[in-house]
């Protein structure tokens, strides 16, 4: 599953939030992503695609940078 | 220090018949009972007991989806009512509005859980030892804290003053409630929100219930009667979930602003036996009764109902009702005295503020619900008047409701009709 797609269903799931709302320049914060949902949300990323963050990674600000970050991890440790 | 008079001007509850005040009392009052057998497919060996549980209640419905979803039950359960209680009371959440000028900041919660976030933690359990995960959700430890849905409601209704949790067993709600009284009553609160919530369905804790030889036996066919209080025929107790939340007030707050008063609180008293943890003792008991009245300043012979803590163990009931007789003597007899516990289950950590709220709704209707399924009356239960069946028209001025939790900790709470 693409990066984007993963958390956009994330976000379906835990917040209700019409998938279409979730592009690359939305800001995590405004769109309910809290501290303790960007936690829920790193875990279901280490699940899914079988990887490990370190744990002084630093926070994404918006979606796209998210995706980013997720895309370049995947990347390395496949 | 000039005491204040409390006014108890909002309700609340999460019940198996639904969140629903009026209808909730009316099912008590006709005896019908919310018990149903649950039979679950845990393995190795699947749950099968008499149970309460709230099927109707929505979580998402009722809080919105990512509040919800930050919450054990136990803690979803709380919200909502406090939800429905704050509501009752005509306060809005959160950030007051415009026209309400006054600051919040002395305003709090005092809540109670037996078990806090129970379910959270197997879950958590169940990920590491039966599905050989090696973590857990980053989530555990603020679903299972046992102050969440103190924090929660703390935090949904903009309350500044003090939040705090009580863990008392099957008195951790009455508990909180006496507490939150008496900052109303000091003048150390404006208005205090306090209740109850827990849901004990966890496979591990029903397991340690069990073990314990005190939960009441039924099946598909009998769980509805499987809860029994002072009847020679019982067998013991019946668990369940709930949640459920008074509002306490400055009486001249209250009365300022246009509140409804459901009634008014006017004591409580709290003891411990000292001498054992789960075989309750009549001295302990009678030091929490008289506690209470003292507090009230209520004599005995003004006590027109109590709500009995009677859980329906065997050894329990007798206790209750020999302390009953020591603090009431002649008047024993003619007190009618009830265990709603029959009907609608023991909700442990909600289950003194669910009583509460029956008990305060008898005053305010005037009709005392029954112990339910009360038909051969156990000898060691004689000497007061059992209701057995729904009266109305009551003559009710003062009622209390007892608490009385394994470790041998004791609450009573004392309330008057609306003025």
């Amino acid at each position: 599953m693409e990066s984007l797609d993963l958390i956009r269903e994330f976000l379906k799931d835990h917040v209700g939030l019409d998938p279409e709302k979730v592009t690359a320049e939305a800001e995590l914060a405004e769109i309910g992503v809290d501290s303790l949902m960007m936690l829920e949300l790193m875990f279901e990323f280490e699940d899914r695609c079988g990887i490990t963050l370190s744990s002084d990674l630093k926070s994404p600000k918006t979606v796209g940078e998210m995706v980013t970050l997720m895309d370049r991890l995947r990347s390395e440790q496949s | 220090m000039t005491q204040r008079r409390v006014a108890i001007t909002g309700l609340g509850i999460i019940s198996p018949y639904g969140g629903d005040l009026p209808d909730f009392f009316a099912r008590l009052l006709a005896g019908e009972s919310a018990v149903h057998f649950l039979h679950t497919d845990d393995i190795p060996r699947p749950l099968a007991i008499p149970f309460v549980s709230c099927h109707g209640f929505n979580p998402d419905e009722a809080l919105g989806r990512p509040l919800a979803g930050m919450m054990d039950r136990f803690a979803q359960l709380g919200t909502a009512a406090a939800f429905n209680a704050w509501a009752d009371a005509g306060l809005s959440r959160g950030e007051p509005a415009k026209e309400e000028s006054e600051s919040r900041d002395n305003w709090g919660v005092a809540w109670g859980t037996a078990l806090g976030g129970t379910l959270a933690y197997e879950k958590g359990y169940r990920e590491l030892w039966q599905k050989g995960r090696e973590r857990v959700s980053p989530l555990s430890v603020i679903l299972g804290m046992n102050n969440a849905a103190n924090a929660h409601i703390s935090i949904q209704l903009g309350l500044g003053g003090v939040s705090m949790s009580h863990t008392v067993a099957c008195a951790s709600s009455a508990i909180a409630i006496g507490e939150a009284f008496r900052r109303v009553r000091s003048g150390e609160a404006t208005v205090m929100l306090t209740g109850g919530s827990d849901a004990p369905q966890a496979y591990g804790v029903a397991r340690a219930w069990e073990a314990l030889r005190v939960m009441a036996s039924g099946d598909a066919n009998t769980s509805p009667y499987a809860c029994r209080p002072f009847s020679a025929d019982r067998t013991g107790l019946v668990l369940g979930e709930g949640g459920a939340a008074l509002v306490l007030e400055d009486w001249e707050h209250a009365v300022a602003r246009g509140a409804r008063i459901h009634g008014e609180m006017v004591g409580y008293g709290t003891s411990c036996d000292h001498s054992h943890l789960v075989r309750p003792e009549a001295a302990g008991q009678v030091r929490a009764l008289n506690a209470a009245l003292s507090d009230a300043g209520l004599a005995p012979e003004q006590i027109d109902y109590i709500n009995a803590h009677g859980t329906a163990t065997a050894e329990g009931d007798p206790v209750e009702v020999a302390a009953l007789k020591l603090v009431f003597g002649e008047h024993a007899a003619r007190l009618p005295v009830s265990a709603s516990k029959s009907m609608h289950g023991h909700q442990l950590g909600a289950a003194g503020a669910i009583e509460a709220i029956v008990t305060v709704l008898a005053l305010r209707e005037q009709a005392i619900p029954p112990t339910a399924h009360l038909k051969a009356l156990d000898p060691a239960c004689t000497g007061v008047d059992h209701v057995t069946s729904g009266r109305r028209h009551q003559p009710l001025q003062a009622a209390l409701s007892n608490s009385f939790a394994f470790g041998g900790s004791n609450a009573v709470l004392a309330f008057r009709a609306p003025a």
